[in-house]
């Protein structure tokens, strides 16, 4: 028999199967026996071997983590996570963070403005003896402290995050202390401007909520690793 | 397996985001990487495995337990990729292969062996050189692994059809690999 009729055997005899291991088929056997004086077969076995060897070694490709956002997004998975806990990078048109990020960044420097210049409408309150605006300081201070802890929290695990992700809760955080900054200056110039007090409040406890949640998707992320890695155990063996 | 795969597929049936999740985090990274092979650019890999799991998602409520779900995957992912890249060679009218068994005229004439050491781009270049239908075979056997009973159920072929596959890529690759 030529080289061509042993063309499965061939195959077989490279992925591992011996006559030894298959005493019935007789036709493996025969293909071993054309194989030890065949020296064309002996190279198509050497050079299968090292192909198979080399592509069983190939590097696993890796989907980035903006695809799962992409495939949840399209069977429109009911969004229970709240924007700044998914992975947000390709989940929309790439403009979209950033519009989320300025839309936050006019609204809270809108309130800020709009205290500024409502002004003349609260002076009529002074001048009838109104009580003064409550002072912020007290919840100033608590938020700050629960800020400063949260931030050494997220610290520590912000090598948990995908580059995308932490990207653009730097640039969400970077927006929020800007809008805290600017309601500082207003309430510098107006301590009792009582919309520039709220939009300080609201900014801070928005940071806090942010950074909870940074936590909290960082805590995420080191679970998913895990299972990921369980997964493709299972799967390889 | 198979009743983890009904229990999973069941969940998602229901409408469990996280059995979803669960099913995506089981399968995305090898398919994936078939996917990239496949369709030689990571950027189309990323779209078509988007639609594969919208396919997925939308066609779980017939997944009866046959085979595991993960062949099941790859058998929507292969189709999918098979699909894409013969429209693609027909909008560039180039010569389409199909999972038809095909004679391979096997040059006679001694040449060099293929090095001991093939270098991952030569193999991962080569590969994409393939013609679809054995590459499919090849990455589904030598790659992922798969018995050619597996890659059968996967290609809908038969067993000695991705035997065929198979061996025509492994020759393939070899006189690439060896010039």
């Amino acid at each position: 028999m030529n080289c061509e009729t042993y063309e499965n055997q061939l195959g077989d005899y490279v992925d591992g199967a011996r006559a030894s291991g298959l005493p019935g088929d007789a036709r493996l056997a025969a293909f071993e026996r054309h194989l030890a004086g065949c020296a064309r077969c002996q190279a198509l076995v050497a050079d299968f071997t090292s192909i198979r060897g080399a592509a069983a070694r190939l590097e696993e490709h890796v989907p980035p983590p903006r695809l799962w956002t992409r495939v949840a997004a399209s069977i429109g998975e009911p969004q229970q996570r709240p924007w700044w806990r998914r992975p947000l990078a390709g989940a929309f048109p790439s403009w979209a963070p950033v519009a989320v990020a300025v839309s936050l960044a006019l609204l809270i420097a809108g309130a800020t403005w709009l205290a500024w210049t409502q002004e003349p409408a609260a002076a009529p309150h002074e001048a009838v003896g109104a009580p003064a605006e409550p002072d912020t300081a007290p919840a100033e201070e608590h938020y700050e402290a629960a800020i400063a802890g949260l931030e050494q929290l997220a610290a520590s695990q912000d090598a948990s995050l995908d580059a995308d992700t932490r990207a653009v809760l730097k640039q969400n955080l970077a927006v929020l202390d800007r809008a805290i900054s600017e309601s500082r200056a207003a309430l510098a110039d107006e301590p009792a401007d009582a919309l520039a007090q709220e939009s300080l409040l609201d900014a801070l406890d928005t940071k806090v909520t942010l950074l909870q949640d940074t936590v909290a998707l960082a805590a995420d992320a080191d679970a998913g690793s895990d299972d990921a890695a369980g997964a493709a155990k299972e799967l390889n063996q | 397996m198979r009743t983890a795969d009904l229990e999973l597929a069941a969940r998602c049936r229901a409408g469990d985001a996280d059995a979803f999740e669960e099913l995506y985090r089981q399968h995305a990274r090898r398919l994936f990487s078939l996917v990239v092979r496949m369709l030689g650019s990571g950027e189309d890999a990323e779209d078509l495995l988007q639609e594969v799991f919208l396919q997925a998602h939308r066609k779980l409520a017939g997944f009866r337990g046959e085979s595991t779900l993960g062949t099941w995957l790859y058998r929507l992912t292969m189709n999918h990729c098979l699909d894409h890249l013969r429209g693609r060679h027909a909008k560039m009218s180039r010569a389409t292969d199909s999972l038809d068994d095909e004679g391979t005229a096997e040059p006679m004439a001694p040449a060099p062996a293929v090095p001991p050491a093939i270098s991952r781009m030569d193999l991962e270049k080569a590969i994409d050189a393939l013609p679809p239908g054995a590459r499919a075979a090849f990455l589904l056997h030598d790659v992922e692994g798969f018995e050619h009973q597996e890659v059968a159920e996967i290609l809908g072929v038969s067993e000695g059809t991705s035997k065929s596959q198979v061996h025509k890529a492994r020759l393939k690759l070899r006189a690439m690999l060896r010039r």
